[in-house]
């Protein structure tokens, strides 16, 4: 939890002199990888920006296309193809945790400031290991 | 010294940086202040409107906790109520208005979101990594953070929301920096103005430091012998001006024989040796003294005395035990070198330091003439001023310089025929005066001088004009430091090889001497002079250095017997048996004699009777700036 705080602080100081995606990414690569799915962890984005930059970090695997995936990051609801029916989802709204029931979490701005949800239940249901620094971040439902 | 116009030129700028400097930051610290009374007014009109939502929100709805106001809120009808109440007060600057509550595990959450736009939900979680939220709540107190421009926003203003003195809810305004900008931009060619002005004031600055710099470099190197690296003439020139000789102790020194170096091993030796020399006598010395290449092999020192520990003739010894003790190697080949010093204790007491300098070259030159290797220190009564008559280089150079450089010629008398076999030049210098300078008052000062050479040169050309077309012989003085002088040895070689007939009257006398320590060398000069016909003898023979063994090695032509031992033969029982077996050994040898300082017919008869082939002196005849005839010998 320390860690993710002080990245996520990190992340807030540096707001000047990074660009949001680049942050963006940076966080959900923290987020990402305190989460276990019993998969090789293979990231597909209908949103290409954020593709890039997660392969040009090269921390975690990405994926041309959502087959080969194993987590989508989604952007927009209409974006999710047929055969990403696999994956787990990570979504980029707030309101997209209610519209899409594999999305287990999501990072969203919100006033100005990066703001994480993990859904507890979500997590269980998707079979999702979440480690205890993920633990300010987790709620019950979708308020 | 360093040229005035650079410092000042260089204080003007950094007076004009330093100023421009302290006005940037002065009208940085304006602009912040005038940020800082626009927050002020801005939050204290904010705070109003916070207030009156406040007591809206608590006092008409009597709500006394937090989970009153949760519970009063989570009523859709009463957050819109509230949410459009408080919408009223959002501006192009007031960004977003929310009411914020802790949940039991300490996270934010939304009670209320006025803003037009990025609306939470009701309850929503918030998170917030600034630590004036929790202050909000612990000091009940409102809270301002300045935003590090994040998406716009200039500061936030939290107000915390009270019911019996304790925080159930915090008001957040996040107030945009679109004005803040808008002045930013204002003033922002001013700042451009001043930091190019600043650069510009810097890069001239750096320029002048830059030509200071370069001014020290070219000093250092117009100060620096290349060779040695240690100070060269010109900085002596430039010290001398401010020089307190009474701070110091000046002395010259010489490396012994540094001529024979360079014409034995070459000049790549000489400058070698020259360069180590230079670092044995620096380490011999203090920091506080000066040590500076006078020219050629002479160095000039001079020691600080005002530092009474150190006794100076300790150091002057010091740098004579440290060369003759080092044995310097060029191309394999040892070479042992020797200095001699000349010093003067108190060169204040002379006119100037050109006078001082002089008398340290007399002490130079006496400590070469005793033998070298040694320091000599000058005294009231000291050598160099006994013989007043003495004359300096300085005199040999002006009379070079002003052709008063002349020779007489002493015949040398043949025996056995009866006529004169040839004479013998002699230098003579013509004084302002018109006063004929004979050689024993000019000729030791100038020993190993460039003025030497240069004056065997001006005798050379002398004799060589004066016998070219004639049928007479002639014998011309030389030190074995001239004969192995390459300018001189070309002179020879050239005069020789175009008149081979003057070639063959011309007998080069050599002074037997401890110079003549080269036996190998010595010979291969003879056999030069053999080459072209002329010949070789050996002067002063028997005056103290006599080795029989290099004088048969040497092959010259003729012995010619120091006048020391001729001129009390008549008289002296032992000189007459010196004398007796010289000659003896000379015909042993093959060698011609003649015998010098004929001075009275007694002598004469005494050398007629040891056979001498050949005589001079006064008895015979006197030099003469004409060439004497045969029939003017004998005269008295």
């Amino acid at each position: 939890m320390r860690a993710l705080t002080l990245i996520l602080l990190f992340t807030l100081s540096a707001l000047a002199s990074e660009t949001s995606l680049n942050l963006q990414v940076k966080i959900m690569e923290k987020v990402l990888n305190e989460i276990s799915i019993n998969k090789e962890k293979i990231i597909w984005s209908d949103n290409k920006k954020i593709c890039k930059s997660f392969k040009k970090r090269n921390l975690i695997q990405t994926a041309p296309e959502c087959k080969q995936a194993t987590i989508v990051i989604l952007q927009d609801k209409n974006n999710l193809p047929k055969e990403c029916a696999h994956c787990i989802v990570f979504v980029l709204d707030y309101e997209l945790l209610a519209k899409v029931p594999k999305s287990f979490g999501a990072f969203f701005w919100k006033k100005g400031r990066p703001n994480i949800v993990i859904l507890k239940s979500r997590l269980k249901g998707l079979s999702i290991q979440a480690s205890s620094a993920l633990e300010p971040y987790l709620e019950e439902k979708i308020w | 010294m360093v040229k005035a116009k650079e410092i000042f030129l260089f204080i003007m700028l950094f007076a004009l940086g330093v100023f421009f400097i302290y006005i940037y930051f002065y009208v940085k610290q304006t602009q912040e202040e005038i940020f800082i009374k626009m927050q002020e007014n801005k939050i204290e009109d904010v705070s109003y409107v916070l207030k009156n939502i406040e007591d809206a929100l608590l006092s008409k709805n009597s709500i006394l906790s937090k989970d009153d106001l949760i519970s009063h809120l989570s009523n859709k009808k009463n957050r819109t109520n509230y949410e459009e109440m408080i919408s009223l007060f959002i501006t192009p600057s007031i960004k977003y208005i929310y009411l914020l509550c802790k949940d039991q595990d300490e996270r934010f959450r939304f009670l209320l979101d006025a803003s037009k736009e990025d609306k939470a939900n009701f309850y929503q979680k918030f998170d917030v990594f600034n630590e004036e939220y929790a202050l909000a709540y612990q000091t009940s107190k409102p809270q301002i953070i300045k935003q590090q421009e994040m998406q716009n926003l200039y500061l936030t203003y939290l107000y915390p929301i009270k019911s019996a003195n304790e925080v159930i809810g915090v008001l957040s305004v996040d107030i945009t920096s679109d004005i803040q900008s808008d002045i930013l931009d204002l003033l922002r060619p001013l700042e451009t103005f001043f930091v190019i002005l600043i650069i510009f004031i810097f890069l001239l600055m750096l320029m002048t430091i830059l030509q200071i710099f370069h001014y020290f470099i070219t000093r250092k190197k117009i100060f620096t012998d290349p060779l040695t690296q240690i100070y060269n003439r010109n900085y002596l020139q430039e010290i001398s001006p401010r020089l307190n000789l009474n701070h110091y102790s000046l002395a010259m020194i010489d490396l012994d024989h540094f001529k024979v170096v360079n014409d034995v091993y070459g000049h790549k030796a000489g400058d070698a040796i020259l360069a180590k020399s230079s670092l044995i006598m620096k380490s011999s010395i203090r920091d506080n003294d000066i040590l500076i290449r006078y020219g050629g092999e002479e160095f000039m020192l001079l020691l600080y005395n005002r530092d009474s520990k150190d006794d100076l003739s300790e150091i002057y010894e010091r740098v004579r035990k440290n060369i003759s003790s080092h044995i310097f190697t060029y191309e394999k080949n040892k070479i042992e070198m020797q200095v001699s010093i000349g010093v003067h204790e108190n060169p204040a007491t002379e006119k100037d330091l050109n006078e001082a300098i002089k008398v340290a070259d007399k002490m130079l030159y006496i400590a070469k003439k005793e033998g070298r290797n040694r320091v000599i220190y000058h005294k009231d009564n000291s050598k160099s001023t006994k013989n007043l008559n003495s004359k300096d280089i300085y005199f040999v150079k002006r009379a070079i310089e002003e052709d008063r450089v002349l020779c007489y010629y002493q015949p040398i008398y043949e025996c056995k025929s009866g006529k004169i076999f040839k004479y013998e030049a002699l230098v003579r210098i013509i004084d302002t005066d018109g006063k004929i300078i004979a050689p024993i008052q000019f000729l030791p000062e100038l020993k190993h001088t460039n003025i030497h050479y240069k004056l065997t040169q001006r005798i050379l050309s002398i004799i060589f004009d004066k016998f070219k077309d004639s049928s007479e012989n002639v014998s011309i003085n030389m030190n074995f430091t001239d004969l192995i002088n390459k300018d001189i040895e070309t002179t020879l070689k050239n005069t020789f090889a175009s008149n081979p007939s003057l070639a063959s009257r011309v007998t080069i006398e050599v002074l037997e001497s401890d110079e003549i320590q080269n036996t190998a060398l010595f010979k291969e000069k003879v056999k030069l002079i053999h080459s072209y016909g002329a010949t070789v003898s050996i002067d002063d023979f028997g005056s103290g250095y006599s080795n029989f063994k290099s004088i048969l090695d040497i092959e010259a032509d003729f012995l010619k017997i120091d006048g020391s031992l001729v001129k009390n033969i008549a008289t002296n029982e032992k000189d007459f048996k010196v004398v007796k077996s010289i000659i003896a050994f000379a015909k042993e040898s093959n060698m011609k004699t003649i015998a010098e300082f004929v001075h009275s017919s007694e002598v004469y008869n005494k050398l007629s009777e040891l056979g001498v082939e050949y005589m001079q002196g006064y008895f015979i005849a006197k030099p003469c700036e004409r060439l004497l005839k045969e029939s003017e010998l004998f005269k008295g």
